[in-house]
Order: C-alpha cells, then structure tokens, then sequence
C-alpha cells in the first residue's frame, strides 16, 4: 500500500513540534521556571514518538521518547537549566535530521552516540518494547495488510466497539491507519465498517480467529490492496495542499456567480450592440477580476513568522558560541506574503542576522526585525545596534578586489558604498571574522531578493549599527511593472527595481573618460544605452531623453530608453524549457492585443554581455 | 482456578444481576462495589482478574476510579458497564485504558463473552 501520503502528513507535523519546541525552549530559558512552557515540551515530544512509532521509525520514536523522558524530569523538578536546554536542542537538531533521512527514504541515522552520552541504557532497552510494540516480534516479515470489519446490525454502541476493536488489532500489529479514524470515530461518526491497514506478522487466518471471538462482527473481509492503493496514489500525488478557510472559498463561489450574469449580461450587451451597456459591463468585470484576484492571491499568503519562528532559536545558538548577549525583536511578524517568496527568504533573513550578531554587535546588543508593509511592498528590516559598517575598510577592499576604480573611490558617496558588501566577491571565506565571515551571504542574500523582483537597501552610521532592508512584491506571479519601449520593442522592468524615471535633455550629459555620465542630486551617474545592450541600432535623435534610475551590482546607473510607456500590474510567467535559459530575462507576459512582454533583468543582461 | 471479578456498580439490582450471571458461569465475586473510591479500595486488597466498572456513579465516576486502578496496575483489566446513549462517555474510557464494554441491558451470555475475550489468553 502507499504509505507516502501518511509519510508526508507525519514529516509536516513533526516538523512542526519541532519547530515549536525549539522557540518554546528558548523562551523557557529565560524563564526557567515556566511550567506550562516544560509541559509543552513534554507533550509535544510525546507527540512525535507516538506518531514516529506508529510509522515504525524507529530510531525517530527512541530519540522523541529519549527527549520526553528529559523533560519529565525537568517536569517534576518544575525547572530546566541551560545544560538540558542544550542537549534537547541538540536532540531537536538531530530529530530534524532524522526526518531528513526519512524524507529522503534513507535508512534513519544513528542516535546511539546521542542517547549514550547521557542516558542510562538499562531504562531504554527497557522502554524499547513499549515504543516499537512488534520490534521482537518481526522475526516473520510484517506485512501491511488491509482488513474490512463489518458490524453486526444488533450491535449496540458502534463507536466504542470500533475503538475496541482497533485496540485489539493494535495488539496483533501496529496500526497504521483506519478509515474512519479514531477521531472521526469520537466526534461519532461511526459507520458500521471499519477499515485497518495493519502491519503484522500474522496470517490472515489467524486474525480472522481472534476476531472470531467478537460476535459483534458479522464480517471480517480482507480487501484487495491493489485497487486501493492506486486510488491512494492519486491523492498523494496532488500534493502540496493548502488550508483554505471556507468564507474564502463562499467569496469564490459568490464571486464565480457574478462573473456569470456579468457573462451574460456582456454576452446581451454585444448582441444588441449595446455601446453604453457594453462599457458598463466591462467595468463591472474590471472589478470582479480585481477582487478575484485579491481573493486568490489570499490563498497563496502567509505570515512571516512561518519563517521568523526559526530565528530566536539561531540568535541563542550565536550568542553561545560567540559569548554575547544579544536580544532579538521581530515586529510586524504577522504581516503576510505569497508563500513562494516566504520560502525564498529563509536563508537570507538567517544569513542578515548571523551577520548582524558576528559582526554588528560588539558585546551586547539588539537586533530588531521589523516588517511592514507600503502599498503593495512589503518591507522587512533587520537592524542591529551595534558599531556599523566602516565605508574606509569597504572603501580599502574595494580597491583591492578591483571593484571601484581609484578615481570612483574617490567620489562615491557613502551609502553607494555601504552597497558594494553585497558584490560577489567582496569578501572570501576567512577573512574580517573567524566565525562565519564579513558578507558570507550577503551577494547570495541580494540575489535572492532580486530573483524575487524586490530590491537590497544596505544603510549604517559607524558607531550606531546598521539597517538592512529588503523590498519585496507581495507576490511573485502578478506584479507591477513599467513599461518601456526600446526599439519598436516593449520590455517590461519590475517596479521595485525602479528608483526613479526622468528625461533629461541631452546637452545635460557629460563624459567622464570613456563614460557618458549624467549629474543627478549631486552625483553622476553612468549611462546605459538599453539600445546598445541588446545590440539594436542607434535610434534616433530625441528631445528629452527617457532614463530608469536603477541599481546594477549595488550602483545606480541610469538606463536610456527610447519611451517609458507606463506602469500596469502583470501576470508573470516564466517561460518553458529551452527558453527559461535565456539570461537577461526572467519571464513575460501576454498584452491585450496577444503581443508578447518580457521581463528583462539588467543585472543579468550585463553579465551576458561580459561573458 | 475460578476467575476472580470485581464488581463495580451503583445500583443493588445491577449488581445483584452481574453476581448471578458471573457465579452461574464459575466465576468467583470476590466484592462488590457501590462507588469509585471503594473500588479502588477493593481492587487493592483483592487483586482480581477482571473488573466490570459502571460509568455514572456517586463519590468516584467510574473512568476516573479507572484510571486510578490502571495508575497502580497497568494490567488491570477493566470492562465498562454503560446506559445506551453513552457512548461518548464509553469511548473516553477505551481512550483511558478501559479493555471493553458491556451495553445495558444485557443478555448473560453477551456479559460472557465480552469478560472472557479479555481475559481469554
């Protein structure tokens, strides 16, 4: 039988106790004495041996029941000091590789070192049979098995009689699964037939004698497995699933009604030919597809603290091994993005704020992280209050890694500077800090905000710590983009990546060596022709000449452009194999009239063009 | 050896009728019960090999005196007694350790079965 689709539900929740456990503990440190906090620890432990059992993983169930017998010490002695706090996190650390394994169907790693190292044995071994009931007794290969039970018609109390029944075939196998469940069984939905997959090393006969026993049965069938698990197949297969409250989905409906008089109402309009209902109608639509996709894109949103939830748990683990004391704050954690960028960011928030302790904070400090949200941005900032960024030494680095010519070293202002930390190639592994390395990340953070369409901010005051923004869209697939025109092409530039749009006359630009530059609120800036870029001939003479503000490798240039067209929201989509490769563009679009918009990607573009 | 029972009710009339079918099938009674706390009491001294447990009783609820017993005795084998309509009640005491139930009004030879099937092997 398919087991994936309970492999999957057990992986996700257990993932999530873990998850739990760890910001409960680190909250329990401070507060040592928190006895609702230990309970917790110990329930949800418990959770994950009984779940890990019941799936027969062994060494998964032996660590979980290993950590719940720490903490029901820890629960009759109604404290926990720092040294068990460690060995659980170390035990959680080593539950989530597991889980690891488990996914990847490897056979589970090693605890033994883990469990060794601070346990009495004699306790375990004498554990063992209660948390892997059949462990002995597979000496006869256990197989999955499915078995139908049906209920006599006199029977009375068909819900306690499942449960007893359940048990009972609980003590020929493990039960891996019943249809009803057990809690669907309590909530009294009980049927009178039962199905059990049990895992067991007994013949078909010899259930069928032991149930014999319960005349309460009128059937014992043993179904064939083939034709349900196919059909199991197909439901694991549609994973990943979403919980989706049903008011939303009562919005759908509604909504979906609407579009459906408004069909027809449009359908009328232009039979008649109608030119005043016609409009009103496509107005109405207008709105009803807004609102859609408002509704739609609800679905796909998720709080940052899904991934907020892992960071108190790093800052304490950095804060041991560095010895300083740093508090961490998260504000705005329930401010909500499409869960394609969430899961974009957990690496880089980790890496922003690793930077922050290793490199911010001197001894002791704060790190703030703060989202919120402007319009449809959505801005998360980590800050900490520790002693800046020097641009000298940025400035000294950049010279020696050829990143800023001496002449440019000298006029480059500060912030522009401050920018530079997220070059790749600005710092190597083992330099500035033994620990983990001035800007190990920071290029690798920057990309990742920028395949996402939203921009990098890096901003500090030597002596008063640094702030480190991100800007991102609220979601990936539609998104607000500005419309340019580039030789008869029209091409199409996230917003966030648009500093600011201006035309300038072309007298206002000057050379600076090889370099067309312009001077813009008090610097220059070079100049790009988007022409040129994309190797189309020169245009011709304008008047004012049309420039995007943006940002290349932490440096803003100014981009010529034959025509800024204007700003609409896009449905990105990203384009099929071969053509997801072509560098310089990350998607397109399709315009009313059936043309085709690209997404172009100026980092990327030039990049090309060195290679 | 006779099988020992412990039985475990509020009500005289219930008890008197479980004591009759019991002895009548060789088992042997070795105390009656009017409520939780007794029974507990009961079970310690006596030790026996089944207990028939009513739900619903005055001083000590039947699930909780359970509990109690299993607290002490892991093995302890305990049957429900219960009304039809309680079936909720009755899950929570399979979900607490109970091994079984018997539905009032009963038949002997249902009563017989189900005690035997638990203490069958």
């Amino acid at each position: 039988m398919d087991f994936s689709k309970y492999r999957d539900m057990f992986l996700n929740e257990a993932a999530e106790h873990l998850q739990q456990m760890v910001e409960t503990l680190v909250a329990v440190e401070k507060q040592p004495t928190d006895r609702d906090g230990i309970a917790a620890l110990f329930r949800q432990a418990h959770s994950i041996k009984g779940m890990a059992a019941t799936m027969g993983y062994e060494a998964t169930a032996r660590l979980a029941h290993n950590l719940e017998d720490s903490l029901d010490i820890c629960r009759q002695q109604d404290s926990i000091d720092t040294a068990q706090i460690d060995r659980l996190l170390a035990g959680i650390d080593l539950l989530e590789g597991l889980l690891e394994d488990i996914s990847a169907e490897r056979p589970e790693r090693d605890i033994d070192a883990f469990i060794s190292g601070t346990l009495d044995v004699s306790i375990l071994e004498l554990d063992r049979p209660e948390i892997i009931p059949h462990a002995d007794k597979t000496a006869p290969v256990a197989e999955e098995m499915l078995i139908e039970l049906r209920l006599d018609e006199k029977a009375a109390a068909a819900g306690p009689r499942l449960l007893v029944l359940i048990r009972q075939l609980a003590n020929f196998g493990a039960v891996l699964k019943t249809s009803p469940t057990e809690a669907q069984i309590l909530q009294g939905g009980a049927p009178r037939k039962l199905r059990v997959w049990l895992q067991t090393d007994q013949s078909r006969e010899q259930l069928q004698q032991q149930l014999r026993k319960y005349s309460e049965l009128s059937d014992v069938l043993f179904p064939d497995e083939k034709q349900v698990s196919t059909r199991q197949k197909k439901i694991s297969q549609i994973a990943p699933t979403v919980r989706v409250s049903t008011d939303l989905l009562d919005h759908f409906i509604n909504l979906t009604g609407e579009l459906i008089t408004n069909r027809y109402s449009l359908q009328t309009a232009a039979g008649e030919q109608n030119w005043q209902n016609l409009h009103e109608g496509l107005g109405q639509l207008t709105r009803l597809v807004k609102n859609l996709q408002h509704q739609v894109l609800q679905v796909r949103m998720m709080p940052l603290s899904s991934v907020t939830g892992r960071l108190p748990r790093a800052v304490r683990d950095l804060c041991r091994s560095s010895g300083k004391e740093v508090q961490l704050k998260i504000d705005g954690s329930e401010i909500e993005l499409d869960r394609a960028i969430l899961e974009e960011l957990t690496d880089p928030l980790l890496h922003m704020l690793r930077n922050a302790v290793d490199h911010g904070i001197e001894q002791r400090g704060t790190v703030q992280i703060k989202a919120w949200r402007e319009r449809d941005q959505v801005l998360i900032q980590v800050a900490d209050d520790g002693c800046g960024i020097d641009p000298e030494k940025i400035r000294q680095r950049a010279l020696e890694r050829d990143l800023l010519s001496p002449a440019q070293a000298e006029t480059i202002r500060n912030y522009d500077l401050l920018q530079l930390i997220c070059s790749p190639g600005f710092s190597t592994a083992g330099e500035i800090s033994a620990t983990s390395g001035r800007g190990v990340g920071m290029d690798v953070v920057k990309t990742a905000v920028e395949r996402l369409g939203g921009v990098l901010l890096i901003d500090s005051t030597l002596g008063e710590g640094a702030k480190i923004t991100m800007k991102l869209p609220l979601s990936v697939a539609i998104i607000r983009v500005l419309m340019l025109d580039c030789a008869g092409m029209l091409l199409a530039m996230p917003i966030p990546r648009v500093l600011q749009t201006i035309e300038i006359p072309p007298e206002e630009v000057q050379t600076s060596g090889k370099q067309l530059v312009i001077s813009h609120q008090g610097e220059l800036l070079p100049l790009l022709s988007l022409r040129k870029i994309l190797k189309r001939p020169k245009g011709p003479k304008l008047k004012l000449l049309p420039l995007v503000i943006t940002e290349v490798l932490g440096r803003k240039v100014g981009l010529v452009v034959d025509r800024l067209v204007g700003q609409r929201e896009v449905f990105i989509q990203s384009f099929p194999a071969p053509f997801d490769r072509l560098r310089g563009c990350s998607g397109g679009t399709i315009l009313g009239d059936g043309r085709l918009m690209f997404v172009f990607d100026l980092q990327s573009l030039l990049e090309k063009r060195r290679g | 050896m006779a099988k020992r029972v412990l039985i475990v009710d509020d009500a005289l009339f219930m008890r008197t009728l479980l004591r009759d079918i019991f002895t009548a099938a060789g088992w042997e009674v070795v105390a009656e019960a009017e409520n939780g706390l007794q029974a507990i009491e009961d079970y310690n001294r006596h030790q026996p090999d089944l207990v028939t447990m009513d739900i619903v009783m005055p001083e000590l609820g039947g699930i909780d005196a359970m509990q109690r017993i299993l607290g002490t005795d892991a093995e302890a084998k305990v049957v429900m007694c219960s009304a039809l309509g309680q079936e909720s009640m009755v899950m929570e005491a399979i979900q607490a350790g109970a091994k079984d139930f018997i539905v009032k009004p009963f038949q002997d030879s249902q009563v017989l079965e189900i005690v035997e099937r638990v203490c069958g092997d």
